[in-house]
């Protein structure tokens, strides 16, 4: 009970005081000692073995309502400031859904909130109030283990790297504070269990990327910012739509409740759940956002547009997995996010920008993360948490060093990063590690995906339909090797070691996070494997062990001459060149018209079931 | 005795490498070199001044080698088709990320191909064992040697491995990763001496790791694998005075129309 109050409390206060405190040293120390006690709740949290519920009070609840209308109405004074259309729309659109719905659900009188929130005559009856407004259960514990660990993780690098942003300390400040309070918005989502709380809080990260994504506040910006918006409240649309059938079909908004109930139009409702959940994993055709959400600055890239935020995809999906699971909408998600893991690495080929890259390949894993939960088998479950949380780790490291090359290299396109290893060369031992630890055994990643090979196929004598999930898994995987070891191609590239490094040293403050990020990767991979309990899969860890340990066994190399690499003669200068593959134009619009003929097929497939 | 075979692998694959020089000598009409060629160039080789660029880029040619001799053992000891196929994916990244540490054009355009060249048969490979998993029920090599008949349940995976061994054991239409005309040896081209050999010994495993794809074929029947063996060993051969090499791009695209199909089809099928 005070730990689950700890997570949701501790980032805001302490968030507080960040925002009060200008001295950087005071800002390290708050978040160092946020990120201790917020892990440390969330690893006991974890293993312990109840569920808790919580009930809103009255009042908490006509808070979030009005909370809820005073955001609507921010989006559509946002939608009408900058001028974007679709912005407006959502948002009215939103906004009748929300009231209509809370004046249609049972005892709650949301007209008395527009009536200028004075008089407060909430009743409440007793199909409510049956099961509580907060729920934490199993999934709620691990999803806090990664919000709050990597997003602590986070929190800390972000101090060392707004130190460099041209901006007024205030504004510093008010960055990392906002940060520390999207941590307890993803802690409070995660074990959400009213939908309409579910909802506010969905609109709630949706606010979050557009302001973090405006932080800047040039062109590129504010457009990519109004983009998110717009994207993710048809998110918050589906879900209203999902709650309003909830309302008026089974007197709930509780989801449990609802995933207890058949018939009717129930599976139309969690569809459309499902619906937001692709919207906020950035699957295709919905990436658009994700991919415009890099130009924020990069703490904001690694939190919300990697390991946290975009991981309500996948959790919903989760949450949802039990209900879904064999039936024509869990198949269709399925087949969704496996098309779109093979689709979004093949998109990331074309692109230059490292940022972005990253971008695509999280949407992509974000699909297969989406697809194995969808499948639904106990198996598969599992496998997909895995996935989440060693694609936290794997993402947060590569963006933080991403951030790294970006302040302190000034490179953000992969062919300014061209011999990077000299210049840089711990940064650049991190990305490839994080590469690897997303691509070869034994690093959890893999070990998911592999594990994911398997256990897939095992269901296809069942469920031939699987097959493209298998297959997608096969090239999807083949394809991302290529993206990655692409980029390696061109950061790597160094001369012969007889010539002085040039090498700039890593600060302090952006090496402590990577570090502890390569070291959980490295340690929960180790746990990963010995929760297996096949001696067998052990194996796969000797030859990581090898390659550590051969500089040590050779120990030295001077016994042999140097000499410079071989040009056949040829004068002139070296250029690592890297490949690019595009779809053609006409190629693109028909993946994108079928991903959004597939997007609208999941609600057909829920109302038809 | 499995551990006999495990540690002359090596040397098992030399003598397949031999072999398969005299084989095409003979098809071409010529005399060709010995059968211990390879063992010879190896000795020569321990002879010459060993050059180094830098010692990272030396000591992952040195992993690559045992790695890939880390897979084989898993083969020879009947492991997981899974891991088997992974060991080996990793033992190739680290021969590509040797081929990018250096400052060669030669070697990034080799290991450019060699990226290419792995996804072109990795996909292909883990259908394979995903055929043989729907058969035989599991991923072990030595449970899939209990059963038989695999050819006839599954000839289009077959058809589909032998179309990517010409990839792995770098022989025409797709011995891009080579082609010594082009790329100057690719990879391996800035290696000297004990490290150069360290890589060409990987090319020896690399013949008994491809097929032995081609032997699970022959499943509880090794002389059906023998023969299996054999017969694809003799076609590579074939097909490679045949033909010309292709570009790698088209490689790519051959290999995932046919092959692929080839494999989605005979796995329907098996459904």
């Amino acid at each position: 009970m005070e730990m689950v109050l700890t997570l949701f409390l501790l980032p805001v206060v302490a968030s507080l005081f960040l925002v009060l405190s200008p001295n950087v040293r005071v800002q390290y120390v708050l978040s160092g000692a946020v990120l201790a006690l917020l892990s440390i709740t969330a690893f006991s949290l974890y293993n312990s073995p109840n569920i808790l519920t919580f009930h809103f009070p009255q009042t908490l609840n006509t808070f979030v309502v009005a909370a809820d209308i005073v955001l609507l109405l921010f989006f559509l004074y946002q939608g009408k400031k900058y001028d974007s259309p679709k912005v407006i729309i959502l948002a009215i659109v939103q906004l009748v859904l929300f009231l209509y719905i809370e004046h249609a659900s049972p005892g709650h009188s949301a007209q008395v909130v527009i009536d200028g929130l004075t008089k407060f005559t909430m009743e409440y009856s007793p199909s409510s109030t049956n099961s509580a407004e907060i729920v934490v259960d199993e999934l709620s514990k691990f999803m806090f283990l990664i919000i709050n660990i990597v997003g602590g993780i986070i929190v800390l690098y972000s101090v060392r790297y707004m130190e460099d942003e041209p901006v007024s300390p205030l504004k510093k400040q008010l960055f990392i504070g906002a940060l520390l309070v999207f941590l307890s918005v993803m802690n409070l989502i995660v074990c959400a269990n009213s939908l309409m709380l579910f909802f506010f809080l969905f609109e709630m990260t949706t606010l979050a990327s557009y302001v973090l994504i405006a932080f800047r506040n040039d062109e590129t910006s504010r457009a990519n910012a109004l983009k998110a918006l717009w994207m993710n409240q048809i998110g918050g649309v589906v879900i209203l739509l999902g709650a309003l059938i909830a309302i008026k079909g089974f007197e709930t908004v509780m989801l449990d409740t609802l995933m207890q109930r058949s018939g009717g139009w129930v599976l139309l409702s969690i569809a459309l759940l499902a619906m937001a959940a692709l919207v906020k994993g950035a699957s295709i055709p919905f990436e658009g956002w994700l991919l415009g959400a890099m130009v924020a600055p990069t703490p904001v890239s690694a939190m919300l547009h990697s390991a946290t935020m975009v991981k309500i995809a996948p959790y919903l999906i989760l949450r949802l997995a039990p209900v879904i699971g064999s039936t024509a909408v869990g198949g269709m998600i399925s087949i969704i996010g496996s098309l779109v893991f093979v689709a979004a690495s093949y998109l990331a080929l074309s692109r230059s920008v490292f940022k972005e890259i990253l971008g695509y390949s999280t949407v992509a894993l974000l699909g297969l993360m989406m697809a194995l939960a969808a499948i639904g088998t106990k198996e598969s479950i599992m496998l997909a948490m895995a996935l989440m949380l060693f694609h936290a780790l794997s993402k947060a490291l590569l963006f933080l060093s991403a951030g790294v090359l970006e302040r302190v290299h000034h490179a953000k396109n992969i062919e300014e990063m061209k011999g990077m290893v000299s210049r840089s060369p711990k940064t650049v031992g991190f990305i490839i590690f994080g590469f690897m630890s997303l691509t070869l055994p034994p690093f959890g990643l893999f070990m998911g995906k592999m594990f994911a090979i398997a256990s897939v196929a095992s269901l296809l004598h069942e469920r031939p339909l699987l097959l493209i999930v298998v297959l997608s898994l096969i090239v999807g995987s083949a394809l991302l090797v290529l993206l990655y070891f692409k980029v390696a191609s061109a950061l790597l590239a160094s001369s012969s070691d007889v010539l002085p490094s040039q090498a700039t040293p890593l600060p302090l403050g952006f090496g402590i996070p990577l570090w502890l990020l390569a070291f959980l990767t490295v340690g929960m991979a180790g746990g990963y494997i010995m929760m297996q309990q096949k001696m067998s899969v052990m194996v796969l860890a000797l030859p990581l062990i090898f390659v550590i340990l051969l500089p040590v066994i050779v120990r030295s190399m001077n016994g042999y001459d140097r000499s410079q690499p071989y040009h056949c003669g040829e004068k002139e200068s070296f250029d690592s060149a890297l490949v690019y593959y595009k779809p053609s134009h006409y190629m693109q619009q028909a993946m994108y018209w079928s991903f959004g003929i597939l997007f609208i097929s999941v609600a057909i497939f829920g109302a038809l079931s | 005795m499995i551990w006999v075979w495990i540690a002359f692998a090596p040397i098992l694959g030399g003598l397949a490498y031999g072999g398969e020089r005299v084989l095409r000598a003979r098809m071409q009409r010529r005399q060709g070199p010995p059968l211990l060629q390879p063992f010879y160039d190896m000795f020569k080789l321990l002879d010459k001044r060993t050059l180094i660029v830098h010692s990272p880029h030396a000591l992952l040619a040195v992993a690559h080698f045992f790695i890939l001799w880390f897979s084989i053992v898993a083969i020879f000891m009947g492991w997981n088709l899974l891991y088997i196929i992974f060991l080996h994916l990793f033992a190739q990244i680290l021969l590509i990320l040797a081929g990018y540490s250096v400052r060669s054009v030669y070697s990034h355009i080799g290991a450019n191909r060699e990226l290419l060249m792995l996804i072109a048969y990795e996909p292909i490979l883990l259908l394979v064992a995903v055929g043989f998993y729907l058969e035989s029920g599991s991923f072990e090599i030595s449970e899939i040697l209990q059963k038989g008949g695999y050819l006839t349940s599954m000839p289009l995976l077959f058809a589909a491995l032998a179309m990517v061994i010409p990839i792995k054991v770098k022989k025409s239409p797709f011995d891009v990763g080579e082609a010594h005309q082009e790329i100057v040896g690719g990879v391996e081209i800035e290696y000297s001496g004990i490290f150069y050999e360290f890589l060409y010994m990987s090319r020896f495993l690399e013949y008994i790791f491809i097929y032995s794809f081609v032997f699970l074929f022959g499943g509880v029947s090794s002389w059906v694998g023998t023969v299996l063996v054999a017969g694809t060993f003799l076609a590579v051969n074939l097909v490679d005075n045949a033909t010309a090499r292709v570009k790698t791009a088209d490689m790519l695209k051959i290999i995932y129309s046919i092959a692929m199909m080839l494999c989605i089809v005979n796995i329907a099928g098996i459904l």
